[in-house]
């Protein structure tokens, strides 16, 4: 057994235990993270906190709740997810803007995998932008199981480094709340 | 956006009026000032003020800053963090304990100091006078910084490079303006006091910038804890001095923007009158307000955002062992 497949299966099995908790707690944001910037994930993990008053733009991670008008209901899982049922049965996940399109993905899947993992509930998800009037559906297949399990591995071995993974410049960066950690 | 700092001249009392500052001055007038705009309080004349004021105060994260009339910098009020992190100031210990750790910040912080002086002499050595054999030495004390093996020693380092560049400032001021000799404690003359007063702002600065951050106060890594000030903030200080006090010093004095006239001799020194003081504030708050474009951040930053980030960069340092790079002036 490799060692990526054991950080998996050890993840997998403190999850399914009502009475353990798994080395890294992985949220939706971190996988999002994770796709986005890998040292933004690490310093996440850390708590570092910077003065958010120096920070130019912030992160929309939250649209305005009124620019939709499906029926939907919120549910947050083990501390973990937080996602929105529609009334179809489909998780949803609403985002600003479809630039960043592969973290969002991997954020519903995560979701999406979860929920068939740990919690044995089978659903499709909805990737909503509304600013840009476009949704589009999103399914669990095995090719996206992989993918997820593959991000799941990337994030315990990210967080758990002793440093942060090493500095490149993104066009993520202008937009990021550590930029002025980051690059001073 | 970032909030400025204010300055309370009058003497009188500060209160808390439901979520508002209260100043009932001697002279009969009240002034409110909203808490959530303000970064700083600095209170320059005889205030009192209560605890509920503090409370106020201590809620949205405002220090203050008091400065007496004879003994210029009287200490801080310090509110507590909301966000206080564990691990940053285990970090911050660690990298004080271990001497390998600690020598090397303390050459970053002391190397960046020198530079500054250099480029404050570099700035006038042709313009006004021939610098060139002051620009050399704190050149050797730059070179000598990488070779000192110990804390102490770095600090004879500094205080050699600070006695070169001091004895350049007669000659770049304005006469009758002269040093002469660093005294302070009770500033001897207008030079004397107006860098001294100068000084206790970049330190209160100092003080402001690292409250927003998790680090310790106390724990700094060229000064030794223990000495009644934040010994951090002296260290970050030693940075800025040269490119927000002395360059306002300098100003000032040869744009004639400050007279003999803005001081007093009193028994215990050389003091500056409340308008001098006015004037000098002025020039130091205008000063901390003017960009530069960052070569690292894509935007241009602030004197104040440069302290700030500076501290974000020691801060990184001990929780990552990435570089830590004190502002050596650039521009
Ligand atoms: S500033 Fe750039 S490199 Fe740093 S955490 Fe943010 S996105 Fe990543």
């Amino acid at each position: 057994m490799s060692d990526g497949e054991d950080v998996l299966k050890q993840y997998l099995a403190a999850e399914r235990d009502p009475h353990r908790e798994p080395r890294v707690r992985i949220t939706g944001l971190m996988v999002q993270y994770y796709h986005v910037c890998k040292r933004e994930l690490w310093f996440m993990s850390r708590g570092l906190d910077i003065d958010r008053e120096t920070t130019n733009i912030q992160r929309g991670t939250h649209v305005d709740e009124n620019s939709y008008d499906d029926r939907r209901r919120s549910y947050q899982i083990n501390g973990r997810i937080q996602l929105d049922l529609l009334d179809s049965g489909d998780v949803m996940e609403v985002k600003v803007s479809s630039t960043l399109e592969k973290p969002a993905r991997m954020q519903l899947l995560y979701y999406l995998w979860y929920l068939d993992e740990i919690l044995d509930i089978q659903k499709d998800g909805v990737l909503a932008y509304p600013k840009e009037r476009k949704r589009e559906t999103v399914e669990l297949d095995s090719d996206a199981r992989t993918e997820v399990e593959i991000t799941i591995r990337g994030i315990i071995n990210t967080v758990e480094r002793d440093t942060p993974p090493e500095l490149k410049k993104k066009p993520y960066c202008d937009a990021c709340l550590y930029q002025d950690i980051c690059w001073v | 956006m970032p909030k400025d700092n204010h300055h309370v001249f009058a003497d009188g009392e500060l209160s808390r009026n439901e979520g508002t500052l209260r100043i009932d001055t001697l002279d009969g007038e009240t002034k409110y000032l909203p808490v959530e705009s303000i970064d700083t309080l600095y209170l320059h004349g005889q205030i009192d003020f209560n605890t509920r004021a503090l409370g106020l105060l201590n809620d949205h994260g405002v220090p203050v800053h008091v400065f007496g009339w004879n003994d210029y910098y009287r200490g801080t009020y310090l509110p507590k963090r909301e966000q206080v992190s564990g691990n940053t100031v285990v970090e911050q210990v660690r990298a004080y304990d271990d001497h390998d750790r600690r020598l090397e910040i303390a050459h970053d912080i002391i190397a960046a100091s020198i530079h500054n002086m250099r480029a404050n002499v570099q700035y006038y050595d042709g313009r006004k006078e021939d610098f060139e054999s002051a620009v050399d030495r704190l050149e050797n004390q730059y070179a000598r910084v990488e070779n000192t093996t110990n804390v102490e020693e770095l600090r004879g380092v500094e205080a050699t490079a600070r006695k070169i560049y001091y004895r350049c400032f007669d000659r770049i001021l304005r006469d009758p303006f002269e040093l002469t000799k660093r005294e302070y404690n009770p500033p001897t003359n207008e030079a004397n006091a107006l860098v001294s007063f100068l000084n206790s702002m970049v330190y209160t600065t100092c003080v402001s910038a690292i409250r927003k951050t998790a680090l310790d106060p106390t724990i700094g890594y060229v000064h030794e804890p223990g000495e009644r000030r934040f010994t951090l903030s002296l260290d970050i200080a030693d940075v800025f001095k040269p490119i927000l006090a002395d360059r306002v010093l300098f100003r000032l004095v040869n744009r004639q923007q400050i007279g003999i006239d803005d001081f007093e001799q009193e028994l215990d020194g050389c003091l500056l009158t409340e308008d001098g003081r006015l004037a000098v504030l002025e020039a130091y708050e205008e000063t901390l307000d003017r960009t530069v474009e960052h070569p690292r951040l894509n935007r241009k930053v602030s004197y104040k955002t440069l302290v700030r980030t500076d501290v974000y960069s020691l801060k990184k340092h001990v929780l990552t062992g990435e570089p830590y790079r004190p502002t050596e002036r650039w521009w």
